[in-house]
């Protein structure tokens, strides 16, 4: 190419690009929702159950329990209920008749426990939370609406978890299976499901853009919802800033629920858009090595607990969006006691304790370190705060930028595990045992969620009979007991319980919250015209 | 010329070799190992092992590098440990979205920065030459993304003048896919409505992402050219009587911009990595924000194929630049 032809093109295109005609930009239709939060990393509901597999899996699977409500109530799905004998041991689910899958297929116990095995042979994403109580053989179905399941050991939580279990087609995703992968690569950007909204899986991009239609066959039907949502296209954008602008400007109808507070007052501002404040189950907590000195020492930890601005942070920082929490388990989930007395900022005892510590011998000088999720602000900004506390108490902390993966990867270790970490517990699966249970328990010791390596065996067997009984009002007084030994042993910092902040385009009706899935279940919404 | 090319090409592999254990080591040595979260948010410390065991994260780092690079040399870049999908065809859908952008924000900075540069050069010491420099000198330090969110609000929130996010419209169909570019592929179909609605949407990025480059090569530019006009074959050709446009259009600016090819080459790789905050602010669907998410999941297989094609593309442009360099000034060739 010459060059003159080279710069004659290069031209032409910087001409059409200045001249065309100003475009009316695409807007969202009147029967399209345009939904900005994160997809998943793959579409196999088996490998990964993360909060944006939550998201997508309400809306393309279905499941025998779901949560539904906020607080979440655990109400029948696939399932019309089931019954519990052999002292808690076997669990009876009847499913519902007419339910089937998007390529018409009906929906069998066969599929169920077909389902059950694949996840608890993949051993991925949500099996963790089924495999120390359940094997393959332990799941049948005496008739095409029945599946029953025989756990290894009581599991009280069994229920709770059942929700994140998808229910597969298994004679799609066994036409697909390749070198017994029980359908991995196939799934993984395919779907196979039966829940009210229909991937469109010409269009998918991975992580980028999914389009959904409606499942008109869906067997709960639509009468509850006289216009629902025909398509719902979704666009994760990454950037903060730019979600909230085009949430203001109507290219989108809704941003993630993780607003921040200074944004909130911007879109509430706007013409076209409002904010969804709903009190969450997802804790923040700065997590203390207690295995490494001087976090092994009580009255260290006392010190350090006292010297956090809880009230400055909830009311500076989140504005207010947030609800102090006192202990390990969400305040408005069964099992948190209600009065828990929370740790406040006191200079003075924490100077108090920390002398105490230190004629204990505990090494009070050395600096020591916390590490925050570099891309969350809020961890770095709980640290600051945190900093400062100390600082006036005389202690130096060291605040060190990571990411989730390095960071689950060094709890691992006590010797790795930071002395301090920031993280939250999200709420997926509804239960003490996702907080307290796998947070303070030392069998867990190793997992990002046990990173304390706090060790009590009161709290050990309180935690473990609390798991292994039936009755509700019993395991609550466990967990009620567990909860008052770990705070008083100061054995984390546990600041609040999260008001998710989504903000939503005045022309969505109908949204739900429920903390599963950040309120993501389309088949409630409809569009104002 | 073709042995030169040649020559080039085969240096490539072992500098391509030696970017691929650096981000290996680089990668891996701090405490990196997915297996936690692949098993999932409720797994005991026995799953996670057998997940580790698994995926092969149990074995000595020297014998996981030997395996990937065994595959690699096959051509089979991996399977995404998060997605399953094999990187390279994710790449594959990403990278012409980042191509155009990028080669859009550089033809921005060439055909704004050189003119520029050298009318400056050409008045020296005038009120545009002081503007250009205090232009070019804030192009250089104003940050991409201040400047990105700048330019939306104006011209997306304010004036509505340009799409705020994006690369095509929602729910218009991309122009045929002949070579993944829109601009190019709605110019070779004919499809001009399109190529104005992907041009509508790559303006804002590609003037972001160009900002730097432009500043850089418009200062380099000015330099070159007034290096060239104190040389004496401009005095020669002024005291000939040659016409001033003449000679500064056909003897100054070739001779000028020589070294600003040199610089464009060099500025392509660093496009490319300011990318990554350009095309996250205007939810560009390049390579840049599938990085992204590769480092925040620990996909390290996605980011190794990320850094081996980005790697690539940048020497097969350097040595392109090269070629350019040697066409505009036959002695480069000769010493090649």
């Amino acid at each position: 190419m010459k060059r003159r032809t080279f710069l004659m093109g290069g031209s032409a295109v910087v001409t059409a690009a200045m001249m065309g005609e100003r475009a009316a930009f695409a807007l969202p239709g009147s029967d399209e929702l345009i939904w900005a939060d994160d997809l998943p990393g793959t579409l196999d509901p088996h490998a990964v159950s993360d909060v944006p597999m939550q998201g997508y899996m309400i809306n393309v699977y279905d499941t025998l329990y779901v949560n539904k409500q906020n607080p979440p109530k655990l109400v029948p799905w696939l399932a019309t209920g089931h019954t519990v004998s052999d002292g808690g041991l076997t669990f009876t689910f009847k499913l519902r008749d007419g339910a089937k899958f998007h390529d018409g297929h009906p929906l069998t116990s066969d599929d169920v426990v077909w389902s059950f095995k694949r996840m608890l042979a993949i051993k991925k994403g949500p099996a963790a939370a089924f495999l120390p109580v359940l094997d393959p053989n332990g799941v049948t179905a005496p008739d095409p609406t029945t599946v029953v399941f025989k756990l290894k050991r009581l599991y009280a939580p069994f229920l709770a978890a059942t929700p994140l279990m998808a229910i597969l087609n298994r004679r799609l995703v066994e036409a697909n299976v390749k070198d017994n992968d029980w359908g991995q690569g196939w799934l993984a950007t395919n779907a196979a499901g039966s829940g009210s909204y229909i991937p469109d899986i010409e269009g998918y991009q991975p992580v980028q853009k999914l389009d959904l239609k409606r499942n008109r066959d869906h067997f709960m039907g639509w009468s509850d919802n006289t216009a629902p949502i025909e398509t719902v296209r979704r666009r994760p954008i990454r950037e903060t800033t730019t979600r909230v602008n085009a949430l203001i400007k109507g290219d989108v109808d809704c941003t993630d629920s993780y607003l921040p507070p200074d944004q909130v007052e911007r879109v509430m501002a706007s013409k076209t858009a409002t904010v969804s404040k709903d009190q969450s189950m997802r804790l923040m907590t700065l997590r203390m090595n207690n295995r490494k000195a001087p976090f092994d020492n009580l009255n260290f930890r006392l010190a350090v607990s006292h010297a956090f601005n809880y009230k400055g942070f909830i009311d500076g920082v989140l504005k207010g969006y947030a609800v102090r929490n006192a202990g390990p388990i969400p305040v408005n989930l069964w099992g948190a006691p209600q009065d828990l007395p929370a740790y406040e900022l006191d200079l003075d005892k924490a100077k108090d304790y920390l002398a105490k510590a230190k004629a204990e011998g505990a090494p009070v000088d050395r600096e020591i370190e916390i590490h925050i999720q570099e891309h969350l602000a809020q961890t770095t900004q709980a640290a600051q705060i945190l900093q400062q506390g100390l600082r006036k108490i005389g202690v130096n902390l060291k605040i060190i930028p990571n990411l989730w993966p390095q960071l689950i990867s060094s709890t691992a270790k006590p010797e790795t595990t930071p002395d301090m970490w920031a993280h939250w517990v999200s709420s997926y699966f509804i239960d003490p045992e996702n907080w307290i249970g796998q947070m303070y328990d030392s069998q867990f010791h190793g997992t990002w969620k046990a990173s304390s390596w706090y060790k009590n065996e009161k709290v050990d067997s309180l935690l473990h009979a609390a798991r292994g009984l039936e009755a509700k009002d019993q395991r609550q007084a466990l967990y009620e007991q567990a909860s008052r030994i770990i705070v008083a042993d100061a054995v984390d910092i546990w600041i609040y319980n999260g008001v998710e902040l989504r903000g939503i385009s005045k022309r969505l009706r109908g949204f739900n919250f429920t903390p599963i899935g950040s309120g993501a279940d389309f088949r409630t919404m409809w569009l104002a015209s | 010329m073709a042995r030169f090319v040649l020559h080039r090409l085969v240096l490539t592999i072992p500098a391509l070799f030696g970017l691929l254990v650096l981000t290996f080591i680089m990668l891996r040595v701090v405490p990196n190992d997915p297996s936690a979260a692949l098993a999932g948010e409720n797994a005991t410390p026995e799953q996670i092992a057998e997940v580790r065991r698994a995926y092969g994260f149990d074995q000595p780092l020297w014998k996981q590098f030997v395996i990937y690079v065994g595959q690699v040399g096959t051509g089979n870049l991996g399977n995404s440990i998060i997605s399953n999908r094999p990187v390279l065809r994710d790449i594959a859908d990403r990278l012409p979205a980042t191509i155009e952008l990028t080669f859009v924000s550089l033809l921005f900075a060439t055909v704004v920065g050189i003119p520029i540069g050298a009318i400056a050069a050409v008045w020296y010491q005038s009120l545009f030459d002081h503007a250009v420099r205090v232009l070019t000198v804030a192009g250089l330090a104003i940050a991409s993304f201040w400047f990105a969110i700048i330019l939306q609000m104006i011209f997306a929130m304010e004036l509505d003048w340009l799409p705020l996010r994006g690369r095509f419209p929602e729910g218009l169909a991309p122009p045929y896919h002949l070579t993944g570019l829109y601009i190019v592929d709605s110019l070779l179909t004919l499809r001009f409505d399109l190529l104005g609605r992907a041009a509508e949407y790559i303006l804002m990025p590609a003037f972001t992402l160009s900002l730097a480059g432009l500043a850089s090569i418009a200062r380099f530019t000015r330099a070159g050219v007034l290096e060239t006009l104190q040389k004496e074959f401009v005095h020669y050709a002024e005291a000939a009587g040659y016409p001033r446009l003449r000679i500064i259009w056909v003897y100054v600016l070739r001779n000028s911009v020589v070294g600003a090819t040199t610089q464009i080459g060099l500025l392509f790789g660093g496009l490319i990595s300011s990318a990554v905050a350009v095309e996250a602010i205007f939810d560009w669907p390049g390579v840049g924000s599938y990085a992204v998410n590769a480092i925040l999941s620990s996909d390290y297989k996605a980011v190794l194929a990320i850094t081996l094609v980005v790697g690539l593309i940048y020497a097969l442009v350097n040595i392109m630049v090269d070629v350019v360099h040697a066409w505009l000034d036959p002695r480069v060739a000769e010493k090649l």
